[in-house]
């Protein structure tokens, strides 16, 4: 927690406005309209920054050479996304010692020599000395941009009062306004994206973000970062809350490079691309397969997606069969393509774009490294384990977990079963009545990848025997990967498990009952749009279900509410 | 082949300066040819076939006891060296010894260093190899009269010349086989292959699943060999070859059995690294290559050296490099100077090369010729 009188942090709730934490809580039968039906505006929720938000935000504030000294708690999958695990997580007693410790390690260098000058708005009169004008002026300025809302005249006291006796205390003015600083980075207010919510003047019963958070809600979903000046400046003037405005900010935003990290953000979290962080191959099974190539193949993926996606602003589905893609020499030797280096011999390996022949069974994403390495143990391939994936992840469908009592053994070993393919293992594991349901809906779609051994690596045989690759997905069958790929692209579920997880990481929470009309909404425009990822980012965000929110009733925290909202101002301690 | 691309068959977005790097390289890859099967040298040592029986005089000795040795010889007394004998086994300091053997050269009495002057230290006249066997070419053409000849262990060829492998054979850094690799060689290609360029083969005919004859290119990369995270070469890499025409060599082959031979016998240069050699030279070249069912190739290079150049990448590593890998230096100027079988010196009738078999572990990879833009960017 923030350090010395930044502890005795102050909660204002405004005149007509109440935070409201959690995201189990009922809500009010209140309804916006739809043109697939009433639409019931699900809870607000609370979320903590993710990892990858949390350093976004950093360099986006001091620079992208700041390094943060240290490593967020992991975050928590729910529902197939980090990001509504975030509003299920909170910061244990060792978390906070880490974020304080990064948050230091931050102000420090955010406030050292190389850096001041273009972060403060004014020059201090004296380094060694107190200059509490200046100090505010730099509190207020960025105090805004961290706590994604203008401070306080309490806070922005609080802090301008404790950089002031830091000073005193260690003669240099940078280093007072660093205490600060780290006070702020360590702030609840930071560390969590809360929801402010006020009753909707346009629609009677109705509660809607306020100002600042539906910025926020606007700023991390298209940039996976918190909102800049300019978006922070439109909350002020009303503008967000004006059709017009909103659309001003969307436009502007949705052109701006960085909807780039907010389309990656969510590929990495629903292609579970944290994963890459444990993975590991046997060295002497897959001699190719490095930490480079780990990286390169993830790399590769969301280069792919973001060239179909947004490049090329193409049908999404495209990411399961295009054939152009990007290489680095590193992984051209595991597709065994050549890749020839560009630039002096030792310097870093450039990305080179790349399109596999027609005739090639390569194409699309489940095809490469990324996918066929990550979803396979660290010795071999698994036509399960990826079948399971393209369940889970492609088409939002859960496969239960295996019975506790299975034995792995009749699949693991090489020669079980006496088969010598892991297609002829599975077909006599899977006759097995309690594992056969599952494997049925899974295998068949593994089947089709066995192709690529476990670190992504084209393959003939196994163990000597030629490999089968026909598969089937939902009544659509194939011969190889490359039907695979169209078979996914051909599923209806992959699209509407597109919507539920954009719509899902819009909301920092799954879509309730009341909202499945929006959702149904936001498929029917997708669909409508040709599939083009950025005109659902566009509906969504400009959508007010994404700013509207219930509010609990009978709960203790709807109690709270509706008394500041009829005293006014109500200050919690 | 789905899935995959053969190294020979080169397609993608890549294709297009493929082909037109192939019609840069029409010396090496004739236009006609329907096959080509590149690779890169992923070890390159002497060809070495050490037994209980090649070494009649015996193994040389430790290089501590050569030193007592050149001590002896130097003028130390009896009870010097016994001293030092002692302190020897005891694993003790002997900075007197050191100091005395690392200037064991002598110029006009006075002492110089070894390594630098070679010629300049006493010979101890150590024994050359004298077996039977040794992997090679029957590059003079004497065969079985070949007085000097070796038998080839793998094809049974009489008159093979590798008198490298007779100079060098008894000394221990230079023990070893196919599979038991010689101390000194391992530790050479060991400071090569990181800091050197790769060696590029490229063999190109109708059909190489079948006899008939080929084109053999041996050429240098601009990269460096790229090795896996468990240090073994990385398959299927791809290399530019550098433009430099000091490592541009091409030769008419022939594939039979799927041997390909280099049936031309010219003179092949390749540059190597400074700090060893700076240059691979062979005349009267001759190769002997097995593709491997697994895309990968085995066999043999060999041909006359100048041996100068061979001494001096040993010397470079000096006394310390002496006492930890080669053992004695000047003792193998010596030795190859003994033994040495090729071009004459016109005035003094010394050989200035020696017959020498490398051998040679080759991966699959992908090679194209660079622009000139990339030549120009390219660090050397």
């Amino acid at each position: 927690m923030a350090q010395g009188g930044l502890r005795s942090r102050k909660l204002v709730w405004g005149a007509a406005a109440a935070v409201l934490v959690g995201c189990s809580i009922w809500a009010v039968a209140t309804m916006l309209g739809s043109s697939s039906g009433p639409i019931t505006p699900g809870p607000s929720v609370t979320r903590r920054l993710t990892a990858e938000q949390y350093q976004n935000i950093i360099h986006d504030l001091f620079g992208s050479d700041i390094d943060l000294g240290g490593r967020i708690e992991p975050d928590l999958r729910v529902n197939g996304l980090l990001a509504v695990g975030a509003s299920h997580v909170s910061i244990t007693a060792a978390g906070m010692e880490q974020y304080d410790a990064m948050a230091r390690a931050v102000a420090a260098q955010a406030l050292d020599e190389y850096h001041r000058d273009m972060l403060l708005p004014c020059q201090p009169v004296s380094a060694s000395d107190v200059d509490e004008e200046c100090a505010r002026a730099f509190l207020s300025k960025v105090g805004r941009l961290i706590y994604r809302r203008a401070l306080t005249e309490n806070q922005l006291e609080a802090y301008v009062t404790a950089a002031a006796e830091a000073t005193r205390l260690t003669h240099s003015f940078h280093e007072g306004l660093a205490l600060s600083l780290s006070g702020m980075l360590s702030s609840p207010s930071f560390l969590f994206r809360e929801e402010v919510l006020e009753p909707d003047p346009q629609q009677p019963g109705l509660y809607r973000l306020d100002a600042y958070s539906r910025a926020s809600q606007l700023s991390f979903f298209l940039w996976n970062s918190a909102p800049d000046s300019k978006l922070l400046s439109a909350a002020e003037s009303g503008e967000l809350h004006t059709r017009k405005g909103l659309a001003r900010q969307v436009d502007r935003m949705m052109a701006s490079p960085r909807l780039e990290a907010g389309i990656r953000a969510f590929f990495i979290d629903q292609l579970r691309f944290d994963e890459f962080e444990t993975l590991a191959k046997d060295a002497a099974l897959f001699p190719k397969f490095s930490a480079q190539v780990a990286e390169d193949a993830r790399e590769q993926t969301l280069r792919t997606v973001i060239d179909v996606a947004l490049t090329r602003n193409r049908d999404i589905r495209e990411i399961y069969t295009t054939k152009k893609t990007f290489m680095t020499p590193a992984l051209g030797a595991i597709y065994r393509v050549p890749v020839y280096k560009e630039g002096p011999n030792g310097s870093p390996d450039a990305w080179q774009p790349f399109e596999f022949p027609s005739s090639d069974s390569r194409g699309g994403i489940l095809t490469q490294v990324a996918f066929t390495s990550l979803h396979s143990p660290a010795g071999r391939g698994s036509p399960t384990l990826r079948g399971k994936a393209v369940r889970e992840i492609m088409l939002c469908q859960q496969v239960p977990a295996p019975p506790a009592d299975v034995d792995f053994s009749s699949f693991e070993e090489g020669d079980a079963h006496a088969a010598a393919t892991a297609r002829e293992r599975l077909n006599a594991h899977a006759t097995v009545a309690s594992c056969a349901g599952c494997h049925k809906i899974i295998d068949p779609i593994g089947f089709a990848l066995e192709h690529f051994d476990g670190a992504g690596e084209y393959r003939l045989t196994e163990a000597g025997a030629p490999i089968d690759a026909s598969g089937e997905l939902d009544g659509i069958t194939y011969e190889d990967a490359g039907g695979l790929g169209e078979a996914v692209y051909r599923n209806p579920a992959a699209t509407s498990c597109l919507v539920d997880r954009l719509s899902a990481r819009a909301l920092g929470r799954t879509v309730t009952a009341g909202e499945r009309n929006w959702v149904k909404d936001l498929k029917e425009a997708f669909a409508d749009s040709g599939y083009r990822l950025p005109a659902l980012m566009r509906e969504i965000v400009m959508s007010e279900t994404l700013y509207s929110a219930s509010v609990p009733v009978d709960e203790p925290a709807q109690q709270v509410a509706a008394a500041a909202v009829e005293s006014g101002v109500v200050e919690v301690q | 082949m789905k899935g995959q691309q053969n190294p020979m068959s080169i397609s993608g977005a890549r294709a297009l300066p493929w082909v037109l790097g192939l019609a840069v390289l029409a010396l090496s890859v004739p236009a006609d040819s329907a096959e080509t099967r590149q690779f890169a040298i992923s070890w390159f040592a002497q060809a070495t076939y050490s037994n209980d029986k090649d070494c009649s005089g015996g193994v040389h000795p430790e290089i501590e006891l050569l030193y007592l040795r050149y001590a002896s010889a130097l003028g130390a007394k009896p009870s010097q060296i016994e001293d030092w004998r002692h302190k020897l086994m005891q694993g003790e300091n002997v900075q007197d010894l050191n100091e005395l053997v690392s200037n064991r050269g002598r110029i006009d009495g006075l002492p110089v260093n070894p390594y630098t002057h070679p010629a300049a230290v006493m010979d101890l006249n150590m024994p050359g190899l004298d077996g039977k066997y040794a992997f090679g070419f029957n590059l003079d053409g004497q065969g079985a009269e070949d007085p000097n000849g070796f038998e080839d262990p793998q094809t049974g060829e009489r008159g093979v010349d590798h008198q490298l492998y007779r100079a060098l054979g008894c000394a221990r850094a230079f023990r070893g086989s196919l599979e038991d690799r010689p101390t000194y060689w391992a530790w050479s290609w060991g400071q090569l292959k990181d800091s050197k360029p790769a060696w590029l083969i490229t063999v190109s005919g109708e059909d190489l699943s079948k006899d008939g004859p080929v084109t053999v290119a041996l050429d240098r990369a601009l990269e460096y060999l790229r090795s896996n995270a468990d240090g073994t070469p990385r398959f299927d890499m791809a290399y530019r070859i550098d433009p430099d025409p000091r490592s541009r060599n091409v030769f008419r082959g022939e594939i039979k059995d799927g041997v390909v031979t280099i049936t031309e016998h010219g003179t092949l240069r390749l540059l190597q690294n400074p700090l060893v050699a700076p240059e691979l030279e062979l005349s009267s070249v001759h190769l002997r290559l097995t593709l491997n069912p697994d895309r990968s190739a085995r066999g043999f290079l060999g041909g006359y050296q100048p041996w100068h150049p061979i001494y001096w990448g040993m010397a470079g590593v000096g006394f310390g490099g002496e006492q930890q890998v080669t053992g004695d230096i000047p003792g193998y100027y010596h030795l190859m100077k003994r033994y040495a079988d090729a071009d004459p010196d016109p005035v003094t009738g010394l050989n200035r090369a020696i017959s020498v078999t490398y051998y040679i572990e080759a991966i699959p990879v992908f090679a194209a010729p660079v622009t000139d833009t990339e030549r120009q960017l390219t660090r050397r």
